[in-house]
């Protein structure tokens, strides 16, 4: 069992490294925060004008660099930039990562060669939830770095908001730990639409939208142990729970 | 012991019957060939033996366990419809992928071994997407013989390869069946080719098994003909028909068939005696491909 895991690892490690997708992605969550902070930055204070209400909007940009990746609980879910161009987006990015990853499985054929020979369909699901877990994760950090130089380029403050580094720390973490909620989800919806990868992609960002409302709260920037702990918990349950749904897909359905 | 045996396998998709009732054994140490039309239920038969797609009825057993046993079927290789491999991927890259996957420890000598075999191995760095059809084939060949499976499932293996191609294929299925413990499916509509290789065969039709024979019970049941061509071949027939019960025209090769003559001499005679020359003779036996059709006609 442990083999078999490992060498399933072992080959979704093998194929993300040779990848272009993969260095592309991670390259977009490193400078997309960077243009995000920078040209906001360069657009506050523009007022843009509703030419059939005339309701003036004025664009308030981020006022600290840590905007960007969460707003302190008091602040809640924001409907504005700061509330939705933020690190929560990555969600979507490493959604959309798992849809393509697994969906290219089908279209290739490779997935022929790969259920013939493993018959255990756990490895398969849980080797994939593991490798985005750790993804995701990294997508995270690339945007917190990309954040930070952008936040140095653009000139924002480096405030935290009430917020001291533990809590941010914790934020931090919380925020890899909603990996775990949302990468299940994407890969149960991918084995289910097998090759047919815009079809997972919509109903994963769908899907994810549903949960999105919920990430502010869950992770905000003066975030403690028990936020970690809340996370922690929901992505087990998710990536145990949609594992076994993925698991039966993939049992009962065709695989080719 | 058997290396696949099926019993009474149904497949159906919605309203669809794909497999119907299908019995099939294909002994250890063979090389079946399955061959049925298009749409009989060759590659869902085939999906069902890999576990790509789940039955709906009946019992699949490989080398006496379930074919859901995992050891079992990590022991298979497997070539349907085509290779799966990742088009930007180099052949290389896709081969070590599935050396990986199936966890080989001398992964890359296998590799250099198994695309040496079938003469693939200056292409290792090319891209898979852009490899010809013959190559890409040769690589989804090379990818099912990975890690000496016991069992090879190929679905049409020999389409797009060229004479070459053809005949490292026929080299390699029979040297891997030589010892005995290894068996291969094969589905083909070439027929000619398969029946160069093939010891046993089952064919297929609307997904029921219609018959199943050795390559010797195959040769008993193809009879073998007198072929000719005459300068008049309307006279020579006349002639012939008044000897011979059973004398048909080859229309595609033109040819006449004297399927009941004890040898070509006695032919001859009957011809020369009436004066009708013949300008070409020879003794044939019907293949693989005319039985099907026959069968398939529901001519004997």
């Amino acid at each position: 069992m442990k083999k078999r895991f490992s060498t399933m690892l072992f080959v979704d490690v093998r194929r993300l490294l040779v990848s272009r997708l993969t260095y592309i992605m991670l390259a977009i969550a490193l400078v997309c925060p960077i243009l995000i902070l920078v040209m906001t930055t360069m657009m506050d204070g523009a007022v843009t004008v509703n030419p059939q209400t005339g309701v003036e909007t004025e664009i308030k940009a981020f006022d600290s660099v840590w905007q960007a990746i969460a707003s302190p609980s008091s602040a809640g879910m924001t409907m504005d930039l700061t509330g939705m161009c933020n690190i929560n987006l990555m969600y979507f990015a490493a959604a959309v990562w798992v849809c393509l990853f697994v969906s290219e499985d089908f279209r290739s054929g490779y997935a022929k060669n790969l259920f013939t020979v493993r018959a255990k369909k756990t490895d398969y699901v849980a080797s994939k939830t593991v490798v985005f877990i750790v993804l995701g994760g990294l997508l995270i950090l690339c945007w917190i770095i990309g954040a930070l130089l952008g936040g140095a380029v653009a000139g924002l403050s480096f405030d935290t908001m009430g917020a001291n580094y533990f809590n941010i720390v914790m934020c931090i973490i919380s925020k890899m730990a909603v990996m775990a909620v949302f990468v299940p989800i994407a890969l149960a919806i991918s084995v289910a639409a097998k090759q047919r990868a815009w079809l997972s992609i919509c109903c994963a960002l769908g899907g994810g939208m549903l949960l999105f409302m919920m990430i502010p709260m869950l992770t905000p920037l003066d975030a403690g142990a028990m936020n970690v702990v809340l996370c922690l918990a929901g992505g087990a349950m998710f990536s145990f729970g949609l594992g076994a749904v993925s698991n039966l897909i993939l049992k009962k359905t065709s695989l080719v | 012991m058997d290396a696949i045996v099926i019993r009474n396998l149904s497949k159906s998709f919605g309203q669809k019957q794909a497999v119907s009732g299908l019995n099939m054994t294909v002994p250890a140490g063979a090389i079946y060939g399955f061959i049925g039309e298009n749409g009989s239920g060759k590659s869902t038969t085939e999906k069902m033996i890999c576990g790509l797609i789940p039955k709906s009825e009946g019992s699949i057993r490989i080398f006496g366990n379930d074919h859901t046993d995992a050891k079992v079927r990590a022991g298979i290789g497997v070539l349907i419809e085509a290779p799966g491999c990742f088009p930007g991927l180099t052949v290389w890259n896709n081969m070590m992928l599935q050396a990986t996957n199936l966890g080989l420890e001398n992964a890359e000598e296998q590799v250099r071994a198994t695309l040496k075999l079938v003469r693939m191995e200056g292409s290792a760095s090319n891209k898979y997407k852009n490899c010809s059809l013959g190559m890409k084939q040769r690589i989804g060949i090379a990818m099912a013989l990975l890690g000496d499976p016991k069992l090879l499932v190929l679905d049409e293996p020999l389409n797009g390869l060229d004479a070459d191609g053809m005949r490292i294929m026929r080299e390699v299925l029979t040297d891997i069946v030589k010892d005995g413990e290894h068996t291969v499916l094969i589905s083909s509509h070439l027929l000619p080719e398969l029946q160069k290789i093939a010891t046993h065969y089952g064919i297929i039709r609307h997904g029921r098994m219609i018959r199943e024979m050795t390559a010797e019970e195959l040769s008993e049941d193809c009879p073998t003909f007198v072929a000719l061509r005459a300068a008049d071949m309307r006279r020579a027939r006349s002639v012939l028909n008044l000897h011979y019960a059973r004398v048909e025209e080859d229309i595609e090769r033109e040819y006449l068939r004297v399927y009941d003559a004890e040898s070509p001499e006695e032919v001859v005679k009957h011809l020369y005696d009436n004066s009708v020359t013949v300008s070409e003779l020879f003794t044939e036996r019907i293949g693989l491909e005319e039985y099907y059709i026959n069968l398939m006609e529901g001519r004997k």
